[in-house]
């Protein structure tokens, strides 16, 4: 999963990448505005975390740039401001969800993780395919009850996977989902963690379309 | 109209009264003085005719004798003492009196000339006179005699005296009147001061915003510049509070920050950093909810449409609670309208109807009517609904029933705070099914 943060204060900045991060996401920053808008609207992120007090163009304005280009990702919008007015005018904008300044990290990471779920359409924390179990709030994988440790790269891979279940995911989508805007992009890296998951969870859960992509779906199933 | 030292109408009314004193004292003087010679002037003509007609009647005789052919046709001459006399004192110093003089003589004084003077003496038992002489030559009679003929002065002095009294008391009555006008004229010229007050009494009591009225173009430019000075006040005001509620704002990201940083450690330091930094949380918040609802102190008047806010209102929770599915209905009376800011209508529906939505377990329901003058706005949740000794306590600031729940614990004390500004009110019920009912009452607005 890859998220766009948007937000001015470096310090705060750097907390919730790192946060974000640790959490098992792709973090990509931006300090202002129109940095923001440009990566929102080029690169594929599965949720942003936008501040509403941007310089050059502020919050709203860019929000409203999104929708009108038809990005629907979920946007979680931080504001200082907790007037009724500024949410009404966020929501009606186009935003998912709001956390009110000061808040604590953990809230940023419960609402991002109820977006990302609500987006993909599941209504739990806890994603399950056959036997293998995962859940974003903890990070915890376990296959047929038992845990896997996985690194972060791999988590992020099953993440994105699991919550497009029975769907196929392209290289590319994976690529661009999982990694951020800066990390270098090896071709074959991907195969490389595919592979390396498959160990790990023993089964078929991961199916290699050929030519298309990959498919998560329970040991059994048709590729 | 209390008259006070250092009060305008009392300055006018007592140099009114000054002047119209000095005037009526002057005008009486004046009167008096015109009144007493005209009686004068006519008593002396009266007895310049008595002594004419003396002098046609003198007879003088060989011998130097002075008589009178006939009688004067005046009863009072022969009177003794009776205050009118007449003398004929002629160049031997042979005296002819009247009868009234008896065996006394009048004093006179030799006149020059042959024209009648007139004079105030003294008569016998010194009664005051007024005396006419004349010195003349007679037919007969050698050398110049000298007629006197005396009136009782006491007549004229007490026609002067009944009109001195009429004229005291006409002077009198009139300064009375002009006084009691000039009272009521200063009242009527100083009213627009007093309805200058009450305009302003209006605006300090948020009645109204600026001076209203009409008042004389000598008042108009304070008026106008008492408009400028609220103006000037209103917008030093706003611009104070809004860098206020700027600092407040600007200090929440680096608490967010400092909150964060603190979580990674949670040894001593982390400890007491996020203790403080909970206080300044509270104080910024509290601060910031002072400076909002100061600012709705203010203008009383404004309109707002009910059914638009409660709307917007509506479309922002769906989303904010879009994970619990609830269903939030809201039927508000056609063209209902708040009386006062859109602001505070927003931040009381708003704090209550997320109250009710964190409570709710699958429906909310917001209905508002209103009786003309007020507007009765009753929000249900179905949620576990709250036991009637908590549901005071809910609106004290910082009370949170359930610290789980999200939240500042400042929103159903905003909601009673501003609504009282408003002299509005908001209480909790039992709703009808289960759950809790606020009942909150408000200012309706006329309907155009």
């Amino acid at each position: 999963m890859r998220i766009l943060v948007v937000e001015d204060d470096a310090d705060l900045s750097r907390q919730l990448k790192t946060a974000l991060t640790e959490a098992g996401y792709a973090v990509d920053t931006a300090p202002d505005g129109e940095e923001g808008h440009f990566l929102g609207d080029t690169e594929p992120y599965d949720a942003v975390v936008l501040d509403l007090g941007l310089p050059v163009i502020d919050g709203v304005t860019v929000l409203k740039r999104w929708r009108r280009a038809g990005r629907n990702m979920p946007v979680l919008i931080l504001t200082a401001r907790d007037r009724w007015s500024e949410k009404v005018s966020g929501f009606d904008a186009g935003a998912d969800d709001y956390v009110t300044k000061p808040f604590q990290i953990e809230e940023v990471l419960a609402r991002i993780r109820a977006l990302i779920r609500r987006a993909a359409g599941h209504s739990s924390g806890e994603l399950e395919c056959g036997g293998l179990s995962i859940n974003s709030g903890s990070g915890r994988v376990t296959v047929d009850g038992d845990p896997v440790k996985l690194t972060a790269q791999e988590f992020r891979l099953l993440d994105y996977l699991m919550h497009h279940k029975g769907k196929i995911v392209s290289r590319t989508e994976l690529t661009e989902h999982i990694y951020e805007q800066d990390f270098d992009r090896e071709s074959n890296t991907i195969e490389v963690f595919v592979g390396r998951l498959r160990k790990k969870l023993g089964g078929d859960y991961i199916k290699t379309v050929r030519g298309l992509g990959y498919k998560l779906s329970p040991p059994g199933d048709e590729a | 109209m209390r008259l006070r030292t250092g009060s305008l109408a009392l300055r006018l009314i007592l140099a009114a009264g000054a002047w119209i004193a000095i005037a009526i004292l002057v005008a009486g003087v004046m009167l008096s003085t015109i009144f007493r010679d005209y009686v004068l002037r006519s008593f002396d003509g009266r007895l310049s005719a008595l002594m004419d007609s003396l002098i046609a009647v003198i007879e003088v005789g060989a011998d130097g004798q002075i008589t009178l052919s006939r009688a004067l046709g005046e009863p009072r001459f022969d009177q003794a003492y009776s205050g009118w006399y007449w003398q004929i004192t002629g160049p031997d110093d042979a005296v002819l009196g009247s009868r009234s003089l008896w065996d006394q003589t009048l004093a006179t004084i030799d006149v020059p000339g042959t024209e009648v003077v007139t004079r105030d003496g003294v008569g016998p038992e010194e009664v005051p006179l007024r005396v006419a002489e004349r010195a003349v030559s007679l037919p007969g009679g050698t050398g110049r005699y000298l007629i006197a003929v005396a009136g009782d002065r006491s007549e004229i002095d007490a026609e002067i005296r009944k009109f001195n009294f009429v004229l005291a008391w006409s002077l009198l009555s009139l300064g009375l009147g002009l006084l009691i006008a000039i009272f009521l004229q200063v009242r009527y010229g100083l009213s627009p001061l007093r309805r200058i007050r009450q305009a302003i009494v209006a605006v300090r009591t948020g009645k109204a915003q600026r001076l209203e009225g009409e008042f004389p173009s000598e008042i108009m430019p304070l008026s106008g510049e008492i408009n400028t000075l609220i103006e000037q006040n209103a917008a030093v005001v706003d611009r104070a509070r809004t860098q206020v509620s700027n600092l407040a704002h600007a200090l929440k990201t680096p608490l967010s920050v400092l909150t964060n940083e603190a979580g990674v450690g949670g040894a001593g330091l982390a400890d007491t950093v996020k203790r403080q930094v909970e206080t300044m949380r509270r104080h910024v918040d509290h601060y910031l909810a002072r400076a909002r609802t100061a600012a709705a102190a203010r203008v009383l008047g404004a309109r707002v449409p009910f059914a638009p806010v409660a709307d917007d209102l509506r479309r922002t929770l769906e989303k904010i609670y879009a994970d619990k599915g609830l269903r939030i209905d809201v039927r508000v009376a056609p063209n209902l309208a708040f009386r006062g800011e859109r602001q505070d209508l927003e931040e009381i529906l708003g704090n209550l109807l997320d109250n009710a939505c964190k409570w709710a377990r699958t429906h909310v329901e917001l209905r508002a009517d209103t009786d003309g003058v007020q507007i009765t706005c009753t929000v249900d949740d179905d949620g576990p609904g709250l036991p009637p000794d908590q549901r005071e306590a809910v609106f004290a600031r910082g009370k949170r029933l359930d610290e789980q729940v999200p939240g500042s614990g400042l929103g159903l004390a905003i909601v009673r705070e501003i609504a009282e500004l408003y002299d509005g009110s908001i209480r909790l019920e039992d709703a009808p099914a289960t759950g809790v009912r606020a009942v909150l009452l408000l200012p309706a607005a006329l309907n155009d």
